[in-house]
């Protein structure tokens, strides 16, 4: 089935994608299309695959066949894949801080502050085995009491995700309690975050605004390169940035945290596009993690003679330290190896402004502006592409929108990369995107301080609520992800809601097969966090989202007053 | 004359073509997530049920259906061959229902018309053709079985 949309707007990809076409190589987007039309019932959340006597549906259009084998109906089989996704995000963050821990207790480094990294290893610890841990007494009394009141405060990983993996099982559990249950799993894999990045924190040093450059302009003709590829431990990503440092190897990442004090990993591109850098000739070694990196990626390599070494392995190499020699080795030497092939580095670079924090930006100011008005709201931005849409193109027009019309923008992660790309996060450029009382504020706020603020979300939402006066669920925030794919962000997506902060999600989340499911997303998460998780079916451009959340300020939508039943 | 041809071998009763000539044919909407919340509820004029097989309106060269017709709603389009309901003056005898011998016209569950695929006649290509993920649901002229026999 054919697709016609524009692939992308940033024009250092587009270059790419025309030479792949002229050299027959196929990218996401090729293969996007030949998987149309997509199953209509996994897409609407009305397939099961749980057991063997299926896979079942749930048929929106005929009278038959409405519940599956073991009786789950639409409702439920809606909200089960909304909680099958989250069960996979929470594991992530899971995942990704259990390397990371594994990798200290080894002994693999030595922490800058010991007394602060222990703390953390034990609240750590407490949290994954009774969630009786210090790290929910970051967030606010209020929202740990109504989480409370709901039942859905962690309790370490057997309650929470071996439990909630249950209820994929069987049971019967009700709709409303499948979805708590999300929101249970949601939340282990907030704190696990939370806890990954003040963990960082004490061992290689605290964060702070760094200057950035992104895109793939970036990439180096005359030494060896090299990228990690999605999360890999902190730990050896250290240790091969120290090597390569010694060695003059470049050492880039996509889709990977930039920041590791002191390096700095240059975001090369984006998810959708992550193919692109290896076709520049441009790379000579990757490092690969698991999320965020595509299986089309070994082929990729093998095309372009790109060396890839994956970090997750069954048989790993035990010592770090020499892993980490071997692999900037093995650059140096894929570098002369690949003297014949042609390095193509478009002329596309922008610089940024990224990893900003309570320490740099004075929340009390942004608060004030919000207070006296100059300020309208603010809008979280998050997500990384999806091959659904044109590549970065409604994340970029939302931004624009939200700051032409005096709307504080936070993003973080994937999403800064490809606001980065269009000068959003580049402080030169701030007044042409910001209205006035953002560019007054942002002004305020520091010298160096681009339109878009690039800063840990939930970091932000803590900073707010413990500096102002309100619950979270009574300012004016709503979070965006418009061209979000990875189940990571379907988690941090409901946990955000549990903060009590709205969330805009794109593209719709399998849960469109029942109404009541949707309508639960809207008012039954309305009555218990004072937030809504929007599903947004029809389709509308990006100007037209923008404008969602600019119509609810104007005019907040009313509580019925009637509680949800 | 072109006709749908359903191939027993590829097809998995994945149900796709039910679910899209919903939408497409019977739905307002027009779009997926839109038609599944719609009342009444859009019916498919493509059966895929008991063994995996996709069954829709044959079009028959003899089709019982036009002659149990007693007003001539039943109609067939004299350049296409195509066999279809012409709704506004459907009685819903369901005279064409009884007489079906692949029971593939229907009553509307809310309307009194019967409702049979028309091969989307008015559309380029059928719906169910061209979602199907297998292709065992394709489009091809019909063989004159009184040459082949």
């Amino acid at each position: 089935m054919e697709f016609i949309q524009r692939k992308t707007a940033d024009r250092a990809v587009n270059h790419f994608l025309l030479k792949a076409a002229d050299q027959e190589i196929t990218v996401a987007w090729d293969r996007f299309e030949g998987q149309l039309p997509e199953c209509g019932f996994c897409e609407s959340g009305l397939s099961c695959r749980d057991c063997l006597q299926g896979p079942c549906i749930s048929h929106p259009f005929k009278d038959q066949s409405k519940l599956g084998v073991c009786g789950k109906d639409k409702d439920i089989l809606a909200a089960q894949s909304l909680l099958r996704l989250v069960l996979k995000g929470t594991m992530s963050y899971l995942d990704q801080l259990n390397d990371f821990v594994t990798g200290i207790q080894a002994g693999n480094v030595k922490p800058a502050d010991k007394g602060q990294a222990d703390q953390i290893l034990k609240a750590i610890v407490d949290l994954m085995h009774t969630g009786n841990s210090e790290v929910v007494d970051e967030f606010p009394a209020a929202l740990v009491e109504a989480w409370k009141t709901v039942g859905i405060t962690p309790q370490g990983v057997a309650t929470d995700v071996f439990k909630a993996s249950q209820r994929l099982e069987g049971g019967i559990s009700n709709m409303e309690e499948t979805l708590l249950w999300s929101f249970k799993t949601a939340l282990l894999g907030c704190m696990a975050d939370r806890l990954q990045t003040r963990l960082k924190a004490a061992v290689f040093g605290p964060t702070t605004a760094s200057e950035l450059e992104v895109n793939l302009g970036i990439l180096k003709k005359d030494v060896p390169t090299i990228l990690f590829y999605g999360s890999v431990s902190p730990l050896l990503k250290h240790k091969v940035a120290k090597a390569a440092e010694e060695k003059n190897v470049s050492v880039m990442g996509v889709c990977t945290d930039p920041l590791l004090p002191p390096y700095r990993f240059f975001p090369v591109t984006t998810y959708v596009s992550q193919e692109i850098p290896l076709m520049t000739g441009a790379v000579d070694l990757i490092v690969t993690g698991s999320q965020f990196v595509n299986p089309s990626l070994a082929d990729v390599a093998k095309d372009w003679k790109v060396i890839l070494v994956p970090t997750d392995g069954l048989n790993q190499n035990p010592d770090p330290d020499a892993w980490a020699q071997n692999i900037v080795e093995q650059a140096v030497n894929a570098f002369e190896m690949r003297q014949t092939i042609t390095r193509d580095i478009p002329m596309v670079k922008e610089s940024a402004v990224m990893g900003q924090s309570a320490a740099d930006v004075d929340i009390n100011k942004i608060i004030q502006a919000l207070n006296s008005g100059k300020i309208k709201g603010i809008a979280l931005l998050a997500g990384s592409n999806n091959v659904k849409y044109t590549q970065d193109e409604v994340l970029v027009t939302v931004a624009k929108q939200f700051l032409a019309n005096d709307i504080l923008c936070i993003s973080e992660g994937e999403a800064s990369v490809s606001l980065a790309k269009y000068r959003l996060l580049d402080p030169a450029r701030r007044d042409k995107d910001c209205g006035a009382g953002v560019n007054e504020l942002l002004a305020a706020l520091g010298e160096n301080m681009p339109s878009v603020i690039d800063w840990s979300l939930t970091d932000f939402l803590l900073a707010l609520a413990e500096a102002g006066d309100k619950a979270l669920s009574d300012y004016p925030i709503c979070a965006y992800f418009p061209e979000a794919n990875r189940t990571a962000e379907v988690t941090q997506a409901m946990w955000t809601v549990a903060m009590g902060v709205s969330t805009y999600f794109w593209p719709c989340l399998p849960v469109t097969g029942s109404a009541k499911t949707q309508q639960a997303l809207e008012d039954f998460c309305r009555d218990k966090f004072g937030a809504s998780l929007h599903v947004v079916t029809q389709k509308i451009d990006a100007r037209t989202k923008a404008g969602l959340f600019l119509k609810t300020i104007e005019a907040p939508a009313a509580m019925s007053g009637k509680s949800w039943e | 004359m072109q006709v749908i041809k359903v191939d027993p071998e590829k097809c998995t009763g994945c149900h796709q073509c039910e679910l899209w000539c919903a939408t497409e044919i019977a739905s307002v909407a027009k779009e997926l997530a839109g038609a599944i919340i719609e009342e009444p509820q859009p019916v498919p004029r493509v059966y895929v049920e008991g063994k995996k097989l996709a069954l829709q309106c044959r079009h028959c060269v003899e089709a019982p259906c036009l002659d149990a017709c007693p007003n001539g709603t039943m109609r067939r389009d004299k350049e296409t061959g195509l066999v279809y309901v012409h709704e506004p003056t459907c009685i819903a005898c369901w005279m064409c229902v009884m007489v079906c011998p692949f029971g593939v016209i229907n009553p509307s569950p809310t309307y009194k018309v019967a409702i049979k695929c028309d091969r989307c006649r008015n559309m380029g290509y059928p719906i169910c053709a061209e979602v199907c993920p297998t292709q065992a649901i394709t489009v091809e002229p019909r063989q004159d079985y009184r040459k082949v026999f």
